[in-house]
């Protein structure tokens, strides 16, 4: 039973990234015979979690040119334990670690959850809260005037710098004791006007392709100390000057929209276990309770136009425009729709560093509770504005780098054993600099955080991610039958402009019959009536 | 005052998740479906619709609310998710005492789940279709040729052992493989219902007490009572909520 050769499918999915994943789950109900298969011999594509030993089989993998075009440059590293000291903290074992490649929160007010509940499949996923941000500042003078609301505030207080909690909403600018009068109302002034952006574009319209903190200051006299917490927000890979208003202003929104959407003080969550990989994953069960077929290891080397060739068609063979589709162990089968990757990404190529760092300590200082009645907090937001940390110091002038941004995950994501914590970190600098750059963060980041013992790095992998496919991409067609996703998204927040096209690859499909996207029954026979 | 709380008090509550694996149609779903809804369907289709299911197993000190995971047809090509297995504190490994080659396939499962899943889990090894057998299951077949019975190929008719006895699988061989990797082992009926409920109960008092994570507030957790606190609620939260961060 168990080979493809010869049979016969109404869509063939090519890789369980984000955007096909949730294609076979707006499928899983259509009654369409579904062939999902990836190249891979994993779940996720772009959006994979590993073990550490398949984090090294990856790197190996990528090494010798087999693997992902997506990632590249990758490089793993152990430190060695300093002297034979038995009760050093350690790695665990391999299978402890579930690390994401390409980790991404989710606003609560993002159409990703809203379809995850609609279709039921959030019910075997977890998630948990994202819960405070921290700005680091390496002037603690200047700084510690500014926002963190007293002392007590900051985290880590060392002459290197310090972490600046970001006020999570007005309530918490109006209490802050440290602010002065005037910086707190162009403060909220600005705060009342993101809310209903939309209907004032009168007040940004002529100013959108402005750097941001330009608008900030010109528009809203919103003080300079007070733009990086703002820039965090948005999350933006691009140095300051280079992040515009027009592109600040509905991340920031979405940021404060979200807040309290699922309980006080947080708006985004992760899912457990390794972050979107674990969205694909149940998305890829949910098509499969619906009878699609999954295999993996399997790539795709071919397309043909099946065109109706006469005699030897029967009946069962598909209609036109159908395709013939060989795959890598010289399958063919037949299908009415193949959907895959684009090899080559529309807009301007971009390529990020990233790095992911396990860590010898929970970094308890950064996860303080959120609020009274909200969920322990699982990840912790740093950003390190643009700028605000440099590789030549004493070279004077040198261009400003751009941000880095840390999400560190406790254990409660289960991505690592209780006691330690992972960072992923990343930043839009490429190259060599990059990485040095991703390094700098992480070392003053554990420098900062003031806890005892101080935490070591015990594994960490770096790696550029380029906006461009993973290895499910398609050779060149002309069917109007072979559609293509853009690449996955680098983005650092869930991007629901994938929803609308997976929405119109999935309309395609469904013709007439399409119905509501994403939008299903309880499947399940046997509801437990408690829950 | 002891004596009425005690009276009032629930028992602690957990929920174990359970994966089942095991070849094509040797009953996976089948012995599901007569565990959770004590139903039994003659010539069910291949799994298509259930992937989950849930159901209780009262003890006598605590009740265990099983998560069952159907593999959902996605084992067929080995391309089950790392999310199948991950934090299952059981698995019921199935095969079908007709077939031998399903014994094989099971082995292959259960090495699988000694590399893949949480190093604690339970694993039952569960022969399926008993009634099949002849009226005497316990005998299995004659001790003469019963060797080689699992790996033997999927030629059947190799030994008739009498009317109406379809077993190809000796109790023995398999009870002796499930003995040496630490399984619990069962010859169960879907069909009957011998045995089934038996090999949850069996399940459920071999799942040690330490690796249970209790619903929120009930169980008096420890340790893994903080994961619980850090879940997301996704439904039902607060849909005024936004005003917290932003219009006032």
């Amino acid at each position: 039973m168990d080979t493809l050769d010869g049979t016969i499918w109404d869509v063939l999915i090519v890789g369980t990234g984000i955007q096909q994943s949730l294609l076979a789950l707006a499928l899983s109900r259509s009654g369409k015979k579904i062939l999902h298969i990836d190249p891979n011999d994993y779940y996720g594509g772009a959006e994979a979690a590993f073990s550490l030993q398949e984090a090294e089989e990856w790197a190996n993998k990528v090494d010798a040119g087999s693997s992902s075009a997506a990632y590249a440059n990758i490089s793993i590293s152990k430190p060695e334990k300093a002297g034979s000291d038995a009760s050093a903290p350690s790695l665990s074992f391999s299978r402890a670690y579930s690390l994401a490649l390409s980790p991404q929160l989710i606003y609560a007010r993002s159409s990703l959850i809203q379809y995850l509940v609609s279709s039921n499949v959030y019910r075997q996923l977890e998630f948990l809260a994202v819960g405070s941000w921290w700005v680091y500042s390496g002037e603690p003078d200047l700084a510690s005037n500014v926002i963190a609301g007293e002392p007590s505030e900051g985290v880590g207080q060392s002459r290197h710098g310090r972490l600046l909690k970001v006020p999570n909403g007005r309530e918490d600018v109006f209490q802050d004791q440290v602010l002065d009068f005037k910086a707190k109302r162009a403060l909220m002034k600005f705060l009342r006007f993101i809310v209903e952006y939309e209907e004032q574009q009168e007040v940004w319209e002529e100013h959108r392709q402005q750097p941001f903190p330009t608008f900030l200051s010109e528009q809203f006299k919103v003080p300079v100390a007070l733009h990086a917490p703002l820039l965090a927000l948005t999350l933006s890979a691009d140095s300051s000057n280079n992040t515009t208003t027009e592109f600040a202003l509905p991340r920031i929104a979405r940021h404060l929209r979200s807040v309290g959407v699922f309980g006080a003080g947080f708006g985004s969550v992760i899912p457990k276990f390794g972050g979107t990989s674990e969205i694909t994953q149940a998305a890829c069960r949910a098509s499969a309770v619906g009878g699609g077929v999954y295999a993996l290891g399997t790539g795709l080397s071919s397309l043909t136009n099946d065109e109706p060739s006469g005699a030897e068609r029967n009946s069962e063979t598909v209609g036109s425009g159908g395709v013939r589709v060989r795959l890598k162990d010289d399958e063919t089968v037949s299908t009415q729709w193949v959907i895959g990757e684009e090899s080559e990404p529309t807009t301007p190529k971009t390529t990020y560093c990233r790095s992911i760092t396990i860590v010898s300590s929970p970094l308890t200082p950064l996860f303080p509770p959120i609020a009274e009645e909200a969920p322990d907090p699982a990840c912790a937001v740093i950003a390190f504005p643009s700028g605000g940390l440099s590789l030549d110091e004493g070279i004077p002038d040198q261009p400003e780098l751009p941000p880095v941004h840390i999400f560190v995950h406790s254990s409660d994501t289960g991505e690592c054993p209780a006691g330690q914590s992972v960072l992923y970190v990343s930043t839009s600098l490429s190259g060599e600099k990059g990485f040095q750059l991703l390094g700098k963060a992480v070392e003053t980041l554990l420098r900062t955080v003031d806890i005892s013992p101080p935490p070591t790095v015990l594994w960490s992998a770096q790696y550029e991610q380029r906006y461009s496919a993973a290895n499910s991409s398609l050779p060149p067609s002309s069917s109007e039958h072979v559609l293509k996703f853009p690449p996955s998204s680098v983005d650092l927040a869930f991007d629901d402009s994938i929803l609308d096209q997976v929405k119109s690859v999935w309309q395609k499909i469904m013709g007439d019959d399409a119905g509501e996207f994403l939008v299903f029954k309880d499947r399940e026979a046997n509801v437990d009536a408690e829950e | 005052m002891a004596d009425s709380g005690a009276q009032a008090q629930p028992k602690p509550s957990s929920s174990v998740k359970l994966v089942l694996l095991g070849e094509a149609a040797v009953g996976k779903s089948s012995l599901v479906m007569r565990f959770v809804n004590n139903d039994f369907q003659e010539n069910k289709e291949p799994t298509i619709g259930a992937a989950f299911l849930t159901q209780k197993c009262n003890l006598p000190t605590r009740t265990i609310k099983f998560e069952i995971w159907d593999t959902a047809g996605q084992e067929r090509f080995a391309s089950l998710a790392p999310m199948y297995y991950r934090n299952a504190q059981a698995a019921l490994v199935v095969y079908d005492i007709t077939k031998p080659s399903s014994l094989t396939k099971a082995q292959h499962w259960v090495a699988e789940l000694q590399r893949q899943a949480s190093p604690g889990i339970v694993i039952a090894l569960v022969g399926n279709k008993l009634d099949l057998a002849s009226s005497n299951p316990n005998s299995g077949s004659s001790d003469g040729d019963d060797a080689d019975a699992a790996p033997a190929a999927e030629g059947e008719e190799e030994g008739e052992e009498g009317e109406g006895d379809a077993r190809r699988v000796p109790t023995k061989t398999a009870k002796a493989y499930a003995d040496e990797e630490g399984l619990l082992f069962f010859e169960t009926s879907a069909k009957t219902g011998l045995n089934v409920a038996e090999v949850f109960t069996a399940i459920a008092n071999a799942i040690p007490e330490t690796s249970l994570k209790g619903p929120r507030g009930v169980g008096g957790q420890t340790s893994l009572g903080r994961q619980e606190d850090a879940r997301v609620n996704l439904v039902g939260g607060r849909t005024e909520g936004a005003k917290e961060g932003c219009a006032c």
